[in-house]
């Protein structure tokens, strides 16, 4: 009978969602283990990729080294899936992510937003052989786009930018059909082959659009921006002091110059201000 | 398969056969259009410039190939059957690199990968697959004895666990378990969870080989063990699996290669093996195929040597019979 015990308790534990991770005590941990692990994604130049040493680099990763810098301890690196990370609950696997994440309503519900470290134009790109001259000439056409990203849901007419500063934008793209991709890379893939083979154009970061422009993608930027999006470290619900003491480390990142030092360094362009 | 002790004529002395593999095989080739192709260039003496020479180009390209593919299978009937394999395999894996080679890939940048590819990707692939095949088989026999026993609260367990974790896609098993435990409290890592996943669902399958292996031993051995008065573990253990494990031995072969290819699956979670390597290495630099076609190439190297032990291994056992 104790086995059928201990099922039906683990089976109360699922439903009534109890948590046994304690919320609140991130700060405690990172300073215990003096590790912040970081969770970012490996796969998405120039913010964060391998380098030709199989390192993590890029700018989210110098700015998340330089977060673990200003806390006095060491950093780690994790690489889980991006929709795992946004979907919350990290139950303490990783302390904060460094992942240029707008914090879009939905995400505040599950996740926190302690500082916004930079602003990055979302942009639409087309194969170098696309008629398409302006955003309006993609309407009812089929457009790619990263699965659960801003991007998509910009494209679905559903994005809410939950932050103070945020750029005002509209929606001026009706695709035809959404193509989500789980990897924004391959979504650049997609596009070379030709215009239309699979994609008539895509919406990515324009970074990001850049940097494949720069390794020789046959593509270019369609047209000025969509929006701009604010971007941010995210850490899990519940811990103040985590919070705060993130929050004052971004604001001194901006105040003394860090952060646009960085972005000349990764994009050649200061996007670390909203006005640009 | 059986060998036919009654001698027929050579297929490919008759033109019954000939014809036909000429004339469809110019077809196929004429519809892939190789006229203007690096084949198209070999023949611009006979058919002109290969950028202008159109249908008659693909045509005069379409004849040659079919000539030669004919009077290659022509000529591979003459040899005996050993050389036959060999020169097919080497063929074939002639025109698959020839296929790679098309795509116009960066050897460089795959020579600068690849170690890493290996020093870390195809380790931790392998050493996944090896802790999680060991942790499957120890359930799959306890799984199997208790599809076999008389309890019904032990095989009511084991053939909901097999019927749940050979219902579910592997992909979202590892999903369920790395995102699931934790909300039970269990905080678990993604290799850990990547392992668990595929311990759980290869233990699944590999309880049904288990217990096939475990049924085929005929009942008198278990009534003679009876009879001497051996308990259940020792009859098990002395009796039962020395002969079951022959049976059961070569379909777990086959499941650790199967593993192997599925452990792509814990990429997802983060675990920095071969497929999670092949997608990210070559991002920075737009570099996919290569990445892509270096791993391949790693996986299905990996599975030929392990076929050639599961080969091994298996005439072992026919040999000990």
């Amino acid at each position: 009978m104790k086995i059928i015990q201990h099922i039906l308790f683990s089976v109360a534990l699922v439903l009534t969602g109890a948590n046994f991770a304690l919320a609140g005590d991130t700060l405690d941990r990172v300073k215990e283990a003096g590790v912040l692990k970081v969770a970012t994604d490996a796969d998405w130049a120039p913010q964060s990729f391998l380098n030709d040493d199989n390192e993590m680099d890029g700018f989210d990763v110098d700015v998340a080294k330089e977060i673990a810098k200003r806390m006095g301890i060491e950093i780690e690196f994790v690489t889980p899936d991006w929709t795992v990370i946004t979907s919350g609950n990290w139950a303490g696997r990783w302390d904060i992510s460094v992942g240029s994440m707008t914090p879009t309503a939905e995400r505040a519900q599950v996740l926190e937003f302690p500082g916004i470290y930079y602003y990055t134009p979302a942009s639409f790109a087309v194969h170098n052989d696309s008629s398409a001259q302006s955003k309006v000439d993609l309407n009812g056409k089929k457009i790619g786009a990263c699965t659960a990203c801003t991007y998509e849901f910009y494209l679905q007419h559903d994005l809410n930018i939950d932050a103070e500063g945020a750029p005002p934008f509209s929606y001026d793209v009706t695709p035809g059909e959404i193509v989500s991709m789980e990897d924004p890379a391959i979504l650049f893939d997609n596009l070379r082959l030709g215009d239309g083979v699979r994609l008539d154009g895509m919406i990515d970061s324009l970074p990001a659009i850049r940097s494949a422009i720069e390794n020789g993608a046959p593509i270019r930027v369609l047209g000025t921006p969509a929006f701009y999006e604010p971007l941010a470290i995210a850490i899990d619900r519940g811990d103040k002091e985590f919070h705060h003491a993130l929050k004052d480390i971004v604001q001194l990142m901006h105040r003394d110059g860090t952060l646009s030092r960085l972005s000349e360094k990764w994009y050649g362009i200061d996007y670390s201000k909203s006005s640009n | 398969m059986y060998a036919d002790t009654v001698t027929q004529d050579r297929l490919v002395t008759k033109p019954g056969f000939l014809l036909p593999c000429f004339f469809l095989s110019s077809v196929v080739f004429f519809f892939a259009g190789f006229g203007d192709s690096f084949f198209g260039h070999l023949l611009a003496p006979v058919s002109g410039d290969p950028e202008t020479s159109g249908r008659f180009g693909d045509f005069a390209v379409a004849v040659t190939l079919a000539m030669l593919f004919t009077a290659n299978v022509v000529a591979l009937s003459f040899v005996p059957w050993v050389i036959q394999v060999v020169l097919v395999w080497l063929e074939l894996l002639g025109l698959f690199l020839l296929f790679f080679y098309s795509f116009d890939l960066s050897i460089e940048f795959i020579e600068r990968k690849i170690w890493f590819m290996i020093s870390r990707g195809l380790f931790t692939t392998l050493y996944v697959s090896a802790v999680s095949i060991a942790i499957a088989s120890a359930i799959a026999i306890v799984g199997a004895v208790a599809k076999l026993s008389s309890n019904g609260f032990a095989f009511a367990i084991a053939s909901f666990y097999t019927s749940f974790f050979r219902g579910l896609p592997l992909l979202m098993q590892v999903y369920l378990i790395y995102l699931g435990l934790p909300q039970l409290g269990y905080v678990v890592d993604a290799v850990p969870a990547g392992i668990l996943a595929l311990s759980l669902c290869y233990g699944a399958y590999m309880t049904e080989i288990f217990r096939a292996g475990i049924e085929s031993i005929h009942k008198g051995q278990w009534e003679a063990a009876r009879a001497l008065g051996f308990k259940f573990p020792t009859t098990m253990r002395k009796i039962i699996l020395p002969q079951a494990l022959p049976l059961i031995i070569p379909p777990t072969g086959n499941q650790f290669i199967a593993m192997l290819k599925d452990s792509s699956l814990v990429s997802v979670i983060g675990v920095w093996e071969l497929m999670f390597l092949a997608k990210t290495l070559g991002q920075k630099e737009f570099k996919h195929l290569e990445m892509l076609i270096t791993a391949a190439l790693i996986y299905w190297a990996l599975t030929i040597v392990l076929e050639i032990i599961q080969a091994r291994i298996e005439r072992y056992y026919r040999q000990k019979k």
